[in-house]
């Protein structure tokens, strides 16, 4: 079908706006990647940064000899590994059983946890029950009061609905229990479901910071966005002297610390994620069946 | 049943009880695996629901949960009237009203836009780049708009010179008159991208001979957009939407908390932070619990009305 030349017009400007839109996105990252190996003096002049000015990793090398990082890094993958494990492996025990359908009680149970996505008892109730089950300023606070997210669950749930009962009906007859069923079968089978629910959990975990600030006061327990905050409110070098790096006050900025820290809990992200992005694509077209 | 004498009505119930209790002893295993998310929901999300009931006490840090006195909705009166309270609760609406006016059609827009196109590589690239922010803290962007607005050093003053202006170039993370605004812009580009994603996979859904069909009736891009890509939206659209207005008191804690200062409190408090501030920082519990309840009820009644709504106009497309 010849294109007629309005419809090319249409397309080109398509094509450019998408574009713009991709390097708004992009640039405030770019920016800061660039001014993070940029002289911090050059730096200090400030503008637009198309590549590094000057170049030095001062700002790196003060930042890894820092020891807080390394400790709210360390919790941040505590969260991320022992967390995301937690919230897997509970949601499924959930949503399998809820999604068996001579399972009595099934709709009362599922109505239950959808009402909890309309209706809650606050941050105050909710602090301090934690405050009472002894969880405050310890990580686990930060793990089991979010242990389950019903969207989450209920995501799985409808993917495992979909799964042909002929699978679970031969494993029964094998004799397999409900349990041995959902590790050997369901769960292979539904990695795709599995992939982007453990995503949606770990991405949760490694950005979340107003739990850590609601329940952590420990120095030592502090996660990675936590500590990104009080460097970018206090100085950064403030930090670093504190922790007994010794370095040459003139040559480093705070600004350039602050771009150095960013980079530093960025860059796993955006290292990781062109490759599990398409994880989640398959997954919301997973989830959007309407429950 | 009635016709039956009352000795079998009888039989016939216990009959059923124990057919229930059967049933339920022969898919015990699946009980047990249930039993600790059922936990966990009663637990972490009913007890604390159960908590409100502080709302409506005075509570008494000596005499503690159970032995303070009951103050009926005292509370919820001094709360209104609070120094504080009713600016969180205007800023709550008016950053929460422009993100959902703006903020929700741009997602749909631009899967329809995306859609469009046809190179499968250009468009996978641009759905990529744009969901990237979906990924990060509220702390990093924080430090991103930080970089891009300071006057000191960010971009924001080499662009103003770009474009001839030679003034003092105000901080926009400091000005009360911006700060909204600054709110839903940045709102808009971290979720944009990744809310697109649900529509865009509807739209694949689409069956293309209604597409087709379009065509040969002589119908154009635009046309065709309207009558077969909307419909086919639509009641992915209003569930979204219903439980978007249905959060219209959230108006973005994690944002807020991350983004704003001193500076702009007047503008910047929303519910949330003043919960927040009221019941943690000055540990007046009761009052912070009205606070809360106030949002979730008010949420609640309002995912229920949107619903009803929505139910009336089409009901297949509503929530409940």
């Amino acid at each position: 079908m010849k294109k007629k030349p309005s419809e090319i017009v249409a397309s080109v400007i398509l094509h450019i706006i998408m574009v713009l839109l991709g390097l708004i996105t992009l640039y405030p990252f770019w920016h800061v990647i660039m001014y993070s190996i940029s002289d911090p003096v050059k730096a200090m002049g400030g503008g637009i940064f198309l590549w590094p000015k000057g170049f030095s990793t001062i700002g790196f090398d003060i930042l890894f000899k820092t020891n807080q990082v390394y400790v709210a890094y360390g919790n941040s993958l505590f969260l991320l590994t022992v967390g995301t494990s937690f919230n897997v492996v509970f949601t499924a025990l959930l949503a399998y059983p809820l999604s068996v359908h001579r399972f009595k009680g099934r709709s009362a149970i599922t109505m239950m946890v959808f009402f909890t996505m309309l209706f809650s008892g606050g941050m105050i109730p909710s602090y301090l029950l934690v405050d009472a089950l002894g969880l405050l300023d310890s990580l686990w606070a930060l793990i089991l009061p979010g242990a389950i997210s019903a969207w989450n669950m209920l995501i799985m749930k409808n993917y495992f609905q979909s799964i042909p009962p002929s699978l679970e009906e031969s494993a029964s007859l094998d004799g397999a229990t409900p349990l041995v069923t959902l590790i050997r079968i369901i769960v292979p089978v539904s990695m795709p479901v599995v992939a982007t629910v453990a995503l949606m959990y770990g991405v949760t975990h490694w950005n979340s910071y107003f739990n850590a600030v609601l329940y952590i006061y420990d120095q030592s327990k502090m996660t990675l966005p936590i500590y990104l905050r009080m460097l970018l409110s206090s100085t950064a070098m403030d930090q670093a002297t504190q922790s007994g790096v010794s370095f040459d006050s003139a040559a480093i900025t705070p600004e350039t610390m602050k771009m150095a820290t960013i980079v530093a809990s960025v860059l796993p992200i955006l290292v990781i994620y062109p490759f599990i992005q398409k994880y989640f694509v398959k997954g919301v077209m997973v989830g959007s069946i309407k429950g | 049943m009635s016709n039956l004498s009352p000795v079998v009505q009888k039989e016939t119930a216990e009959l059923r009880r124990s057919r229930f209790w059967a049933a339920i002893r022969k898919d015990k295993l699946l009980y047990f695996m249930a039993i600790p998310g059922i936990c966990y929901f009663i637990l972490f999300h009913y007890v604390p629901m159960a908590g409100l009931y502080m709302a409506f006490i005075k509570y008494n840090i000596y005499k503690g949960f159970a032995a303070s006195p009951w103050v009926g909705l005292a509370n919820f009166e001094k709360l209104f009237s609070m120094y504080g309270f009713p600016e969180a609760l205007r800023n709550t609406l008016i950053i929460s009203a422009m993100k959902i006016l703006i903020g929700f059609p741009l997602p749909i827009i631009f899967a329809i836009a995306l859609n469009e196109i046809n190179n499968k590589y250009f468009k996978k690239t641009v759905q990529t780049v744009v969901c990237l922010p979906h990924f990060i803290s509220w702390i990093v962007v924080q430090g991103l708009l930080y970089t891009l607005l300071n006057t000191n050093s960010g971009v924001i003053v080499d662009i103003c010179r770009l474009f001839g202006y030679d003034g003092k170039v105000i901080n926009l993370l400091a000005s009360k008159q911006h700060f909204q605004g600054l709110i839903v812009a940045s709102d808009i580009w971290k979720t944009f991208g990744y809310g697109s994603i649900l529509y865009i996979a509807t739209i694949t859904s689409i069956d293309q001979e209604l597409y087709e069909a379009a065509t040969i009736d002589g119908a154009g891009k635009l046309k065709q957009i309207w009558h077969v890509t909307l419909p086919g939206l639509r009641s992915t659209i209003v569930i979204m939407l219903i439980m978007r207005v249905g959060n219209i008191l959230n108006a973005g804690f994690d944002q807020i908390y991350a983004i704003s200062n001193d500076m702009v409190t007047e503008v910047a408090e929303i519910l949330d932070t003043f919960v927040y501030k009221l019941g943690i920082t000055r540990q007046d519990f009761s009052r912070a619990t009205a606070a809360g309840m106030f949002k979730s009820v008010i949420g609640l009644v309002m995912v229920l009305i949107t619903n009803w709504i929505v139910s009336k106009i089409d009901k297949d497309s509503a929530l409940i």
